[in-house]
């Protein structure tokens, strides 16, 4: 009896193994929410020794007409998609050097990006993005496809953005617009 | 003895088996509450027979319900003239609807329907079971209703929605306008000239400045069958110069795949509500489907009535024309009629803020909304309730 006590408690710990494998391998592409995670001041900057650089273009709306505007920027290459992605978002934060609008709150922060199996740019603003926007259904489709069609214009592997906000859905971006499902590009606002 | 371990297995194992037949074999039960012109009904529908009995006890009813097969109870979200809510509990091993009642001066009527089974309450306010004769509105000849085949089921619902209201003020205008506020005061004005023309009810989602769910706004439509919902709001642009009317409809924001299962639905709504009800269960999925994006069988028409809404702005307003738009409103998203949402002009540039606050043009925007729904129903006259 005692032998197949152990026997029960084996296969149980077997069990147990495999499962935290499993766990951490599917985290590899969709890694869950930790403090780790949330990227650091320096993340950004260029590691030392390899400053190899990308060009990039970013998706302003202008004074001029109802479009968005191409803006050429570098940033820094690799090493996944992911780092770059977050690196594009930062820029337009940033905002236009060229005169554009710049219809991202500037207080906002990026807080997390990562990118799904199925193409979904997950991407997750500190709460200034929805709390310093200034609303109107205008403003708040400009902000939206400045980040949509500069994320799948510039990575590929990026088919639509589902924007979450303070890690959480938020329903609406500032009392207009949907943020409850994933946005596919809008070719139709790009200016070319 | 050697069997001891064997057994608090055996036992999981049965338990698992157990539940996993008790789980087929559960029964949905849906609530659902819709106000009527003279009534309101509540409907408890259910796959398989139930047992029910009825008990009231002041501003309360209880519904008991008894199956011998495990329930899974669904209600959504209750917004109705004459019922405060509705709650799920148990008692005794039965489970029972506790209809909250906004006053105890009501009367009901209880009756059954079998393939689904449905149990239909209808209540009426006062004590007198005699329903108000339903009234009709003679002064000032309707230009359409006179000519609009009136439902026996009575006078149908048109949803006003003024954007925003309370802590949420939508978008400002640089001399300090506030979106809530045009939006309110151009709905009473609509509501009014709706109501001195055309024999509908108007219902408004807000008639003060207090904050209302994106989600409630659209509950009130679908919970009075609304023939049509038109939310009303002032633009708000990064760009100081963007200027004009547009008028929207829900855009699904959806993949190519979706887009292809939506117009399905759309081109075979009636067919599928119709099978939706005889079926059961493996239908639950399709039904929420359609309940989260209830919009969706609608584009066609909610596109129509923003074609005539903005052309009407076009003509009386002297604004931009910036045409009809489609973006993912969340407050379209649910609403399960047809539906537009009207931005009259922006009150990002200082020039049309000024005109927004003007009691004039805000009159004129009302007129012209009024004029498009106006041609709306000659397209569209309605059939009457469902």
């Amino acid at each position: 009896m005692p032998r197949r006590r152990i026997l029960v408690l084996v296969v149980l710990g077997l069990t147990l193994v495999l499962a935290a494998v499993l766990f951490f391998l599917r985290g590899g592409w969709e890694k869950p929410w930790t403090e780790e995670e949330i990227p650091v001041s320096g993340d950004t900057a260029p590691p030392p020794g390899e400053t190899e650089m990308k060009k990039v273009l970013l998706f302003f709306p202008s004074e001029a007409d109802e479009l968005l505007h191409p803006e050429e920027r570098e940033i820094v290459s690799g090493p996944t998609v992911e780092r770059e992605a977050r690196r594009l978002v930062e820029e337009l934060i940033n905002g236009s050097r060229t005169g554009l609008i710049s219809p991202i709150p500037p207080e906002s922060q990026l807080r997390q990006l990562f990118i799904t199996r199925e193409g979904t740019a997950v991407v997750d603003f500190s709460k200034e993005f929805g709390d310093r926007h200034p609303s109107g259904t205008s403003a708040e489709m400009a902000t939206v496809f400045c980040l949509v069609n500069s994320l799948t214009r510039n990575f590929s592997s990026i088919k639509r953005v589902f924007i979450l906000v303070n890690g959480n859905e938020r329903e609406t971006l500032n009392g207009h617009i949907s943020l409850a499902k994933p946005f596919p590009p809008a070719s139709s606002l790009i200016a070319e | 003895m050697t069997n001891t371990p064997h057994r608090p297995a055996a036992v999981l194992l049965a338990a698992l088996l157990f539940s996993s037949l008790a789980a087929q074999q559960s029964v949905t039960v849906r609530v659902q509450v819709r106000d009527y012109p003279d009534f309101t009904r509540l409907t408890l529908e259910s796959s398989d027979r139930l047992e029910t009995s009825l008990t009231r006890t002041g501003g309360t009813l209880e519904i008991s319900v008894d199956s011998p097969a495990a329930l899974r109870l669904q209600t959504a979200p209750v917004s109705s003239r004459l019922i405060r809510s509705v709650a799920w509990g148990r008692r005794e091993g039965r489970q029972v609807l506790t209809v909250g009642l906004k006053s105890s001066d009501f009367t009901y009527q209880a009756f059954t329907a079998n393939r689904p089974f449905q149990l239909m309450v209808d209540f009426r306010e006062g004590e007198s079971a005699a329903p108000p004769p339903a009234r009709e509105k003679s002064d000032a000849p309707p230009p359409v209703a006179r000519t609009t085949p009136r439902p026996s089921s009575g006078v149908r619902t048109i949803v006003l929605d003024p954007g925003h209201g309370g802590i949420e003020p939508g978008a400002k205008g640089r001399f300090g306008a506030l979106e809530k506020d045009i939006t309110l005061a151009i709905g009473l004005k609509l509501k009014a000239v709706i109501e001195r023309n055309l024999s509908f009810r108007v219902i408004m989602t807000r008639d003060k400045d207090v904050a209302v769910s994106l989600e409630n706004r659209a509950a009130l439509a679908n919970n009075n069958d609304a023939l049509l919902f038109i939310s009303i709001h002032a633009n708000g642009s990064y760009k100081k110069s963007s200027h004009g009317s547009e008028t929207f409809f829900l855009s699904l924001n959806a993949s190519d795949e979706e887009v292809r299962r939506l117009a399905y639905f759309e081109n075979t709504q009636g067919e599928l509500e119709g099978h939706l009800a005889a079926q059961e269960e493996e239908q639950d999925v399709l039904r929420m489907i359609l309940w989260d994006m209830a919009q969706a069988a609608h584009i066609r028409q909610s596109s129509r009535l923003a074609e005539l809404i903005q052309t009407e702005l076009n003509t009386l307003l002297g604004t931009a024309n910036r045409g009809i738009k489609q973006a993912p409103f969340k407050v379209l998203a649910e609403v399960a009629c047809p539906a537009v949402l009207v931005e009259t002009a922006f009150l990002s540039n200082p020039e049309e803020e000024r005109r927004l606050v003007n009691d004039e043009f805000q009159n004129q925007v009302a007129q012209a909304i009024f004029q498009g729904l106006v041609s709306y129903i000659r397209l569209y006259p309605p059939e009457g309730g469902r």
